[in-house]
């Protein structure tokens, strides 16, 4: 098996998108989180913050959209906005279609308590099979749907309902080097570009797949800077105002409101907070074990690294335990798309980034999880009939 | 209101996109009265030395550039071979004369000498020589895109704003009073570029 | 010093971008004006758009699309694709392009080159040099590879930077799309030949392709079309790649 040089101190490999690393075989993003730890005026910041917020206060129908999914990032980022700031927001949450039970539950909890106006947008099924499909082969990433989904649909939404401010939750900075701690990180078009929609836009995505009008592209779509322009639209990332620290932030949520994690494929019980929002989640982190050569739980230790809560090497057990398993979750996504495991791995296999090789053995099988049976298994009209004629045939 | 000098220069147009992308709201300039009606002006320039000095010579808009920047002080912002006109000479294509406003020749990079390939193309690193309201919030060496083959050598070097390295150096670009020119293209130099240019817009010399 | 430049490359068809193998099976990889966008965002240093259609309709087009790309986006365009004469260039540089890129015509109109080069200067002339390999080394290829001319494509080079062209976009056909990496021995060739820059353009398929082509062929910059279009690398990420490889590469994002 290839061994990827990794960063000397987190669990980063050589294979990590712009990942560098300097004459101590540090990486760049253990090197910003110092910066961010020492350089940066955090009272400073969230005295900007206040400042920024004020300008907006009172003028429009709400304050500010806060793009939530319900996960742990989005939903601190709410409450800490309404108990510090006292903003009235316009909570806005793309669906993409895999929300797991605990979620919604979450959710619902969530969005009572804090007393807040919220809009929820789940996408055309049949346009987001297409979607998958055709972003996995050309990216060997199935997530471009919910990827532009989340970062264009509020967009339009400030632009609808002429509401100039969103507040994000998580920088970038915190797991890639896209943007560094030293700028500040705008939520803008040139970010969506640069890495949320895997260089593909709707226009692209328009020529590349079969059977959709360019409507059908709607929600995946930025909207155009001259409209983004006439509202005035900043759209800023609460983590560049205050130190983001997500063990901490998770403790609150679960003690404010009664925010409650859940367990997820590929990494260990321990993270019970991390992407427990997404039921395709542990695809898409066998798809990055696959290309990449690790997975979530590297990611996560990492943070645990940087913020002094684990040595290297318990990490580097963990990540070999957990990374890289088969999830049973992949069963029911290759349903959805209409692949076979094997097309599926040879997708993934054009997709592998060097040094890191395809030929790396099997792990084994991952855990299936406790709310596997709730997903819905909808393929579409026709294959639902099929599907139940395999289930007899079985 | 800002003009852009329209002699037919080919890089006008990307010029007055990225002006307008950072604010500003621009005229282009065909007459000697349209330069002497704008708060500021830019001056474009790609292609032959000779060519753009007699073109601007002929038609008074040199005249006219003379009298905005030198008797009303206007902010003059040159770019490329914008640049390199207001040069006392230029050895392309023959020794031709410029404007005369800055001492110093505009001469073939001598990069081969250096062996370097030439034209010099490409994104250089730009070492200011002094601090400048021009290189406002840029990071110390930002890089630029240049593509060129002649470049303006100055007399003595105070009249110098920046430099760039390409076997020897190379004018990045000169100020002086109102009147500050760049070698490379900052309505190509993508961000960095935009903040140049944004700077401009905001310069009061 | 002077940064090694990482160039997408953008081929027109139809007003749509397109890729293909061997310039063959061309294959949708989206809107030209969208993928500018994006290739900036991505801090691509440089833009190549090259127009296959190469009809006098398609020049309209390749005139139109470049002038909409320079209103949005701004970094350098090298534009190309049926270049015949100076009202080509012309018509190019005024929609935005920077550089112009020849091809069939520096064969079939020698002149081209040096009346171009004495008008808009050298350093937007950039001869484009198709080749295969045939018996007896590597070949010139006109008219988007249909065409053999049997010329050696050293000759072809030292002549097309006597005539005036101020760099060369050196195309491998054989390598084109398959993504098995430059042609680094005729790259090192023409790269030793010519005093110009040369962009190395076909075969990209690993982030270490390109710093191989660079390292051991001198190339100065690298076209990259399949490992952008049809892989989630991005010049992003290119860039940080190559740096740690220890290339000069530029270290503003964008």
């Amino acid at each position: 098996m290839t061994e990827l040089r990794r960063c000397s101190r987190c669990m980063i490999p050589e294979t990590h998108e712009t990942i560098m690393f300097d004459e101590q075989g540090v990486c760049n993003i253990c090197r910003q989180q110092e910066f961010k730890r020492e350089a940066i005026d955090w009272n400073a910041r969230e005295r900007q913050l206040r400042t920024l917020i004020d300008s907006y206060r009172g003028r429009y129908s709400h304050d500010c959209i806060v793009p939530f999914s319900g996960g742990k990032d989005s939903t601190f980022t709410l409450y800490h906005l309404i108990k510090e700031y006292k903003v009235k927001p316009l909570v806005v949450q793309f669906d993409h279609g895999f929300l797991r039970p605990q979620t919604l539950e979450n959710n619902v909890r969530t969005l009572k308590q804090l007393g807040v106006d919220f809009l929820s947008f789940r996408p055309n099924w049949n346009v987001v099979k297409k979607l998958m499909l055709e972003s996995l082969r050309r990216k060997g990433d199935f997530c471009w749907h919910c990827h532009t989904g989340i970062f264009a649909y509020p967009m339009q939404i400030a632009v609808k309902q002429n509401i100039p401010l969103l507040i994000w939750g998580e920088p970038s900075a915190e797991y890639t080097s896209y943007y560094g701690y030293d700028e500040q990180e705008e939520v803008d078009e040139r970010r969506f570009n640069r890495f949320v929609n895997l260089g593909i836009s709707a226009d692209d995505m328009q020529g590349m797949i079969e059977g959709i009008e360019p409507r059908d592209l709607d929600p995946f779509r930025y909207p155009p800077v001259k409209d983004l322009r006439r509202v005035g639209v900043r759209s800023i990332c609460l983590g560049s105002y205050l130190p983001w620290d997500v063990k901490s932030q998770v403790a609150l949520i679960e003690r404010e409101l009664g925010w409650t994690g859940d367990d997820v494929e590929g990494v260990p019980r321990d993270y019970r907070y991390e992407k427990i929002e997404c039921f395709m989640q542990g695809v898409r982190d066998y798809i990055k074990f696959l290309k990449r050569g690790y997975g979530r739980t590297a990611h996560l230790t990492s943070i645990d690294i940087r913020n002094g809560r684990l040595d290297r090497e318990r990490a580097l057990r963990l990540v070999d335990e957990h990374d890289g398993r088969r999830p049973p979750s992949l069963d029911l996504f290759l349903k959805y798309v209409g692949l076979t495991e094997d097309e599926f791995l040879e997708i993934a296999r054009e997709h592998v980034v060097s040094p890191w090789s395809a030929s790396a053995e099997p792990k084994g099988a991952g855990q299936p999880l406790h709310d596997m049976p709730q997903w819905d298994p909808t393929v579409s009209f026709v294959s639902i009939e099929s599907l139940r004629a395999a289930a007899t045939s079985r | 209101m800002i003009a852009i000098v329209d002699y037919g220069a080919s890089n006008l147009h990307s010029v007055r996109h990225a002006l307008e992308t950072v604010g500003a709201e621009v005229m282009l300039a065909r007459t000697p009265e349209d330069i002497l009606a704008a708060e500021r002006i830019v001056l474009p320039g790609v292609g032959a030395f000779a060519q753009c000095v007699t073109s601007l010579r002929a038609s008074g808009l040199m005249q006219a550039l003379h009298e905005a920047v030198f008797d009303r002080g206007r902010p003059l912002l040159g770019i490329c071979l914008g640049l390199q006109v207001m040069a006392r000479d230029s050895e392309e294509g023959g020794l031709h004369a410029g404007f005369g406003w800055i001492p110093g020749s505009v001469r073939l990079i001598s990069s081969a000498l250096a062996g370097m390939k030439g034209p010099h193309v490409g994104w250089n690193e730009v070492l200011l020589s002094r601090s400048s309201e021009l290189f406002k919030g840029l990071r110390a060496d930002p890089t630029f895109y240049f593509v060129h083959s002649y470049h303006f050598v100055p007399d003595a070097a105070e009249i110098l704003a920046a430099t760039t390295e390409y076997g020897g150096p190379i004018t990045a670009a000169i100020q002086r009073d109102n009147l500050f020119a760049t070698q490379f293209h900052p309505e190509k130099s993508q961000q960095n570029g935009l903040r140049l240019l944004e700077n401009f817009l905001a310069w009061k010399p | 010093m002077l940064k090694i430049r990482i160039i997408p490359k953008l081929l027109l068809q139809r007003s749509r971008n397109v890729k293909g193998v061997r310039f063959e099976q061309m294959r949708d990889t989206g809107h030209p004006v969208t993928n500018a966008r994006i290739y900036d965002a991505q801090g691509a240093d440089e833009l190549i758009f090259l127009d296959i259609d190469a009809s006098v309709e398609g020049r309209s087009t390749l005139c139109d699309i470049v002038s909409k790309a320079a209103s949005e986006v701004f970094m350098p365009f090298c534009v190309g694709g049926g270049v015949r004469t100076v009202d080509d260039f012309h018509r190019l540089l005024q929609a935005g392009a920077d550089k112009v890129a020849v091809n069939s015509a520096a064969i079939e109109y020698p002149s081209l080159l040096s009346e171009a080069a004495k008008l808009f200067g050298v350093q937007c002339v950039v001869a484009s040099v198709d080749f295969r390999w045939e018996e007896g080394g590597p070949r010139v290829y006109t008219h988007g590879g249909q065409v053999a001319t049997g010329i050696s494509v050293l000759d072809h080079v030292r002549r097309c930077v006597e005539a005036g062209a101020g760099e060369i976009l050196l195309t491998s056909i054989d390598r084109d799309g398959t993504m098995t990496g430059y042609d680094v021995d005729v790259t090192r060739r023409v790269s030793s030949a010519v005093s110009v820059p040369v962009i190395a353009s076909g075969g990209a398929g690993t982030l270490q392709h390109m710093v191989d082509v660079v390292r051991e062929a001198s190339a100065s910059a690298v076209a990259v079309g399949s490992l952008f279009h049809f892989t989630d690398q991005s010049p992003i990420k290119a860039r940080a790649f190559m740096r740690v490889a220890g290339i000069d590469v530029r270290r503003e994002a964008a």
